[in-house]
């Protein structure tokens, strides 16, 4: 039987894929940013519209069984005002006045959920001073809240105050 | 007189140096994220409890940086006619949009989201403009950026 002849031996030449990855890795460590983990606040803003909803409103003193003063309204109205420094200076969820944010938070609830009120929306008229983190602390606030049907609130629509209002 | 001798032939292994290169390219591609192409990274965002990570899949993303003056950035080019800018924001997003719903029409909603990345700092009446622009162009989903509390730096 013949001997069986030895392959030759093939050297492959790494060098010039080394160069390549070592460029290639230089570029990811350069370009590698980390970003911090940001969060997000989702909002559906409605189209400006009239808070009161004309049209399923009955006319002023058609309807003499109704004792509630706020049927019709679905929009609740929050003002919230700032300091020359942009903080917040004072905050009314309709037309009373809340001490500060924590009274706030505690107030929002019982009102959105109050089964005769019908609130699907708020509308936070903003004091024109006050900077991003005052009213991202309102928007968190107001985002946290559930509606009287059980739906969580998401519709919000600004207005802007002019300053020292 | 005798020959030279031959050099011994020295070649390192290149292999192990090879493959952890490549680790380490696959790691780094792995981590990379292009979306920071998009943001501003001088904004000092606020700081809000309820701000989570949202699952926006499938939803074309306007990322709108303003930074404390009320300038607004877009891929780092900053943008001196707001109400121009986002007109044709609007108007790529309604184009986009009819090839899912033909029957969508100039000031209807747009499905795309506007993201909102603003200083901290920022008074609303500068932030407002650039609300207001979106809203009159017909955007309505708004996602406004914030660092969880625990990111907090």
């Amino acid at each position: 039987m013949p001997r069986k002849k030895r392959a030759p031996e093939v050297e492959l030449n790494v060098t010039a894929m080394l160069d390549m990855a070592f460029q290639l890795l230089a570029f990811f460590i350069l370009t590698f940013k980390p970003a911090p983990i940001e969060g997000d606040v989702v909002l559906r803003m409605p189209r400006a519209a009239p808070t009161t909803v004309v049209q399923k409103a009955p006319a002023a003193g058609a309807d003499r069984k109704n004792t509630n003063p706020v049927q019709g309204l679905t929009s609740l109205v929050i003002t919230v005002l700032g300091d020359d420094n942009g903080s917040i200076q004072g905050l009314a969820i309709g037309d009373s006045q809340v001490g500060g944010l924590p009274e706030f938070a505690t107030r929002l609830p019982t009102v959105l959920k109050d089964e005769g009120s019908g609130f699907d929306q708020v509308l936070v008229q903003v004091d024109s001073r006050l900077d991003y983190e005052g009213l991202m602390q309102v928007i968190d606030v107001c985002t946290r809240q559930q509606l009287a049907n059980g739906k969580k609130l998401t519709k919000l629509s600004f207005v802007e105050l002019p300053s020292g209002r | 007189m005798g020959g030279h001798r031959r050099e011994a032939n020295a070649e390192p292994n290149l292999t192990p140096i090879l493959d952890m290169v490549f680790q380490l390219i696959t790691f780094f591609m792995l981590v990379i994220n292009f979306k920071t192409a998009s943001m501003d990274m001088s904004l000092r965002l606020p700081a809000v409890g309820s701000a989570r990570p949202a699952e926006i899949r499938g939803i074309d993303l306007v990322v709108l940086n303003v930074d404390r003056r009320g300038t607004l950035r877009v891929f780092g080019n900053e943008i001196r006619d707001i109400g121009g800018y986002i007109a044709q924001e609007a108007q790529a997003s309604l184009l986009a949009a009819r090839r899912y719903n033909p029957a969508l029409n100039p000031g209807d909603d747009l499905p795309s989201m506007i993201v909102i990345r603003a200083d901290k700092r920022t008074p609303f009446r500068l932030l407002n403009r650039v609300l207001v622009a979106c809203q009159e162009n017909g955007f309505r989903n708004f996602s406004l950026k914030a660092l969880s509390r625990r990111e907090e730096p």
